[in-house]
């Protein structure tokens, strides 16, 4: 479906993917093997409405923001980078975005697009493609949203990962990441309980060398500066110059640029919450990570 | 890629090889179906209330399509308007949480509120020992400026009228009455949505499918969710009873009696000035025998219920089944003849509120007697055509939601839980579901998520089955001490000592239930929240009741001399003993 030229240039990690493929048939189980991710997606999307609605509070006087709509993506393009199951993309969908999921595995796209079918509520908005993140970066089409969750701990290159999420968004659009923090903890929590001991997750989903802090992230995104392929020189010689996170205060960025919070699982509940933000230790393990590519104009 | 694909739904479709239901796959002259979101089956006042809800919610406005299913004419009840002096024998008691919720999804501006009444007070005594408790709004902990009361009682008709009315102003539900559900099926097709095939031959396909059907939910069969439960051996016989208004010198008629007798409890449901409801609770056979007899008789023996000690009402009970099996109903003249019969051999003074003899109407100056509030206004008729009864039942699933071929299905009211009536709860918790259901579908809405999925659903049967249980169970264990006629219990019942704390379990569980009445609009509403508040006040009397028991246990040492002495006259006496400590603690 694409070339191996860029199969082989790619962050995807052939052992993850054959991994996933194998469980591919599950993953609309919602107890069985991804039950966490079920109870996790309505967190991850509290998180990007939210957001969205926060930034349209900032942009725009008051009256004209509607908290309580339904659709707060209607008419964005919002890219789902390794949709799996597409548990995400059906949310995104459902809240009005022109939704687009690609994932490497092939079993999991086809499980995803069977999956859509049977919703005949999810129209045309929603498509899934068998594709890494990379080879998007040949076409012109940029997106408003991309969304890339739980996704990060299983690349190869995480700093080309991002690179590309980054890439493929149009100026001021926002990156949505969730992953999980190298930490003592979060072994513990993920790869010895719910792989070894409770057995909830199968061996194999998760290498703890491949998590990432988040502040490896705000580190990425403090050098990191948007690259504008198509943009006059002189622009890109200005974009070139602002990094998406300007500075820190206390190891925290700025509410406006980029934000980190916590996801915490409830085991008496069996749920999982979005820590305030700010909470203390509650990015130790699972966290969620927002951060907006600056706008032209604002330059 | 197709292989894989193929692979894949066959693992998938393990699970559902049994998918399709109630038998083999049929065929349906209808094929084509109508989609929805949420069908709801049963018009009743849950299904009305959730289709209101969720009709009401901003946000759902134009996201969700809703269908209510319901197999009787909905338009008799819409057009339902009686004299203002009749009422249905059907009445239920909403609780301050109830109507707070009621208020949010705007329905209750719909209800006719002449055809209401707050309960003030409640007075709740056991049968054979007469130990009594007493609680009013003010003790709960409620504003009595407004006088709301701790509950508010209407017929069940006013509701649904009201929330049909509402339902009118909603363009997003439709409601499809006169529509029986023939069968309920679902594709083989793993994760498919249930269809609803209904007589007229149409066919809703649903993401969500609620049952709000009923003690015998043809939806909960569908899902194949488990329910556990027992009959009590009780039937419960309700009507509109008439009496003359309470005097001048006494309050209006917002309390509400409740006598605990040894065959079930006796309960009396103010409704207006001159009318009230009663919810009787006793063995089938006097039920059937009562049913029987003029409308009177059952007006005599009410009367009598909530005054003579069990003695004599066992006594005429038994008079009432025997002349039922000769074949000779009791007359009013011979059941009259021989309650004053049984009064004088207890010494009633005629002029004591315990004589069931009618007092003078006419002259309302007439200073009342002192034990009038003890006992509720004596009953002078009933009204025509509202006596019935029915069988009790305590019912509860093992969940709410269905698993496997019955997902996508959910249940509410008393689909999901039957109760005994004795504190009143049964809509109330039905609400309760309604409220939770309706709060996690609008959360799921609002953030992208698929209603009909178990992710979605589990909050609320999570939520929901504790808090119905709790109350559920507190009922059924009352039910059972009170109805046991022999053994050590009743011994402990008959000297106060099991009734203490457990009339104080039913002023817990209506306190549990009876939610907050400080409900800002924009406060998210909740029927648990106060429930901590609620805690701390009872652990605050757990102080007081060290006291109260160590008056008991004086009363309870003299009574026990007395008893030796002269039985019945005693109990009578205690009457009066036990009423004074009590009071002052409630």
């Amino acid at each position: 479906m694409f070339p191996t030229r860029l199969l082989r240039s790619s962050t995807v990690n052939a052992n993850e993917i054959a991994h996933f493929s194998r469980l591919s048939a599950e993953w609309w189980n919602e107890r069985g093997e991804f039950t966490f991710l079920h109870k996790m997606n309505p967190v991850r999307m509290q998180f990007i409405r939210e957001k969205l609605i926060e930034t349209a509070y900032d942009e725009q006087p008051e009256e004209a923001v509607d908290a309580k709509k339904v659709e707060v993506l209607a008419g964005l393009d919002v890219l789902d980078v390794g949709c799996g199951g597409g548990l995400l993309s059906e949310s995104l969908a459902r809240l009005g975005a022109r939704t687009t999921g690609i994932d490497a595995s092939e079993s999991n796209i086809a499980i995803a697009q069977h999956h859509a079918s049977l919703d005949p509520r999810l129209g045309s908005n929603l498509t899934y493609k068998h594709a890494p993140a990379e080879s998007l970066l040949l076409q012109s089409k940029r997106y408003d949203v991309v969304c890339s969750m739980e996704v990060l701990e299983h690349v190869d290159n995480p700093a080309m990962f991002l690179k590309t999420c980054a890439e493929l968004l149009k100026p001021s659009g926002h990156l949505f990441l969730s992953t999980i923090s190298r930490t003592p903890l979060s072994y513990f929590l993920t790869i010895f309980m719910a792989e070894k001991v409770l057995r909830q997750v199968s061996s194999g989903t998760h290498t703890y060398s491949k998590y990432i802090k988040p502040s490896e992230l705000l580190e990425f995104f403090q050098s990191y500066s948007s690259h504008m392929p198509s943009s006059a020189e002189e622009q890109r010689a200005r974009n070139d110059s602002r990094p998406w996170i300007t500075r820190l205060y206390n190891g925290e960025p700025t509410r406006r640029e980029a934000e980190i919070r916590g996801m915490i699982y409830n085991p008496l509940s069996a749920s999982w919450i979005l820590a305030p933000r700010g909470a203390w230790g509650a990015a130790e393990c699972n966290y969620l990570f927002w951060i907006r590519k600056p706008d032209l104009d604002m330059l | 890629m197709l292989l894989l694909y193929a692979k894949g739904c066959r693992l998938l479709s393990k699970s559902f090889r049994n998918a399709s239901l109630n038998g083999p796959p049929r065929r349906f002259l209808s094929t084509v179906h109508e989609d929805y979101d949420v069908v709801i089956v049963g018009g009743g006042p849950a299904g009305l209330a959730l289709a209101s809800a969720l009709g009401s919610r901003e946000e759902l406005q134009n996201t969700l399509k809703i269908a209510l299913v319901e197999a009787g004419d909905l338009s008799k009840v819409r057009d339902w308007s009686p004299p203002t002096d009749t009422f249905s024998n059907r009445v239920v008691s909403l609780t301050n949480a109830s109507q707070a919720f009621l208020k949010d999804i705007g329905s209750w501006d719909h209800v006719e509120q002449q055809r209401t009444a707050p309960v003030e007070e409640m007075q709740v005594w056991d049968g054979i020992s007469d130990a009594r408790i007493t609680f009013s709004t003010s003790e709960l902990g409620f504003s009595t400026a407004d006088h709301s009361g701790m509950a508010r009682l209407t017929e069940t008709l006013n509701l649904q009228r009201a929330l049909l009315r509402h339902l009118k102003s909603i363009p997003t539900v439709q409601i499809i009455d006169q529509n029986k559900v023939q069968s309920i099926a679902v594709d083989e097709k793993p994760g498919s949505w249930p269809t609803v095939h209904l007589n007229t031959g149409r066919a809703l396909k649903t993401r969500l499918l609620i049952g709000a059907d009923g003690p015998n939910s043809p939806v909960r069969s569908f899902a194949k969710i488990p329910s556990y439960g027992w009959s009590y051996d009780t039937q419960a016989i309700v009507c509109t009873m008439e009496h003359p208004p309470k005097g001048s010198f006494l309050g209006p008629n917002t309390t509400a009696y409740q006598r605990f007798l040894p065959t079930g409890p006796i309960a009396f449901l103010p409704i207006s000035a001159t009318v009230s409801s009663l919810v009787w609770s006793t063995k089938p056979a006097l039920s059937t025998a009562l049913k029987v007899c003029d409308p009177s008789v059952l007006a005599r023996m009410i009367n009598a219920a909530f005054r003579l000690p069990d003695v004599s009402i066992r006594y005429l009970h038994d008079r009432i089944l025997e002349a039922h099996e000769a074949g000779k109903p009791m007359t009013d003249e011979e059941i009259n003849a021989e309650i004053i019969w049984r009064e004088k051999s207890h010494s009633i003074d005629a002029t004591s509120a315990y004589s069931s003899i009618a007092p003078d109407v006419s002259s309302k100056a007439r200073v009342p007697p002192s034990d009038a509030e003890m006992v509720p206004p004596i009953v002078t008729s009933i009204q025509a055509g509202t006596i019935a009864s029915f069988p009790l039942r305590y019912n509860h699933t093992e969940t709410y939601i269905g698993e496997g071929s019955g997902s996508r299905t959910v249940l509410v009211g008393d689909a999901a839980h039957t109760i005994h009536p004795l504190a009143g709860q049964g809509l109330n918790l039905g609400l309760g579901d309604v409220e939770c259901l309706a709060r996690c579908i609008t959360e799921a809405v609002l953030r992208g998520g698929d209603i009909g999925s178990y992710t979605v659903l589990l909050p609320y049967t999570q939520e929901r089955y504790i808090e119905n249980h709790k109350i559920m169970s507190a009922c059924d264990k009352l039910h059972k001490i009170y109805s046991t006629s022999s053994g050590p219990l009743v011994q402990l019942r008959s000297v106060g000592l099991e009734v203490l704390n457990e009339l104080d379990s039913i002023k817990v569980a209506i306190m549990m239930s009876a939610g907050s009445v400080s409900q800002t609009n924009d406060k998210h509403l909740s029927y648990n929240g106060d429930i901590r508040a609620m805690m701390f006040n009872i652990a605050a009397k757990g102080v007081e009741n060290i006291n109260t028991a160590a008056q008991v246990a004086q009363i309870i040492r003299g009574g026990l001399g007395g008893l030796a002495v002269n039985a019945i006259q005693n109990l009578a006496k205690a009457t009066s003993s036990y009423q004074q400590p009590r009071k002052d603690v409630s």
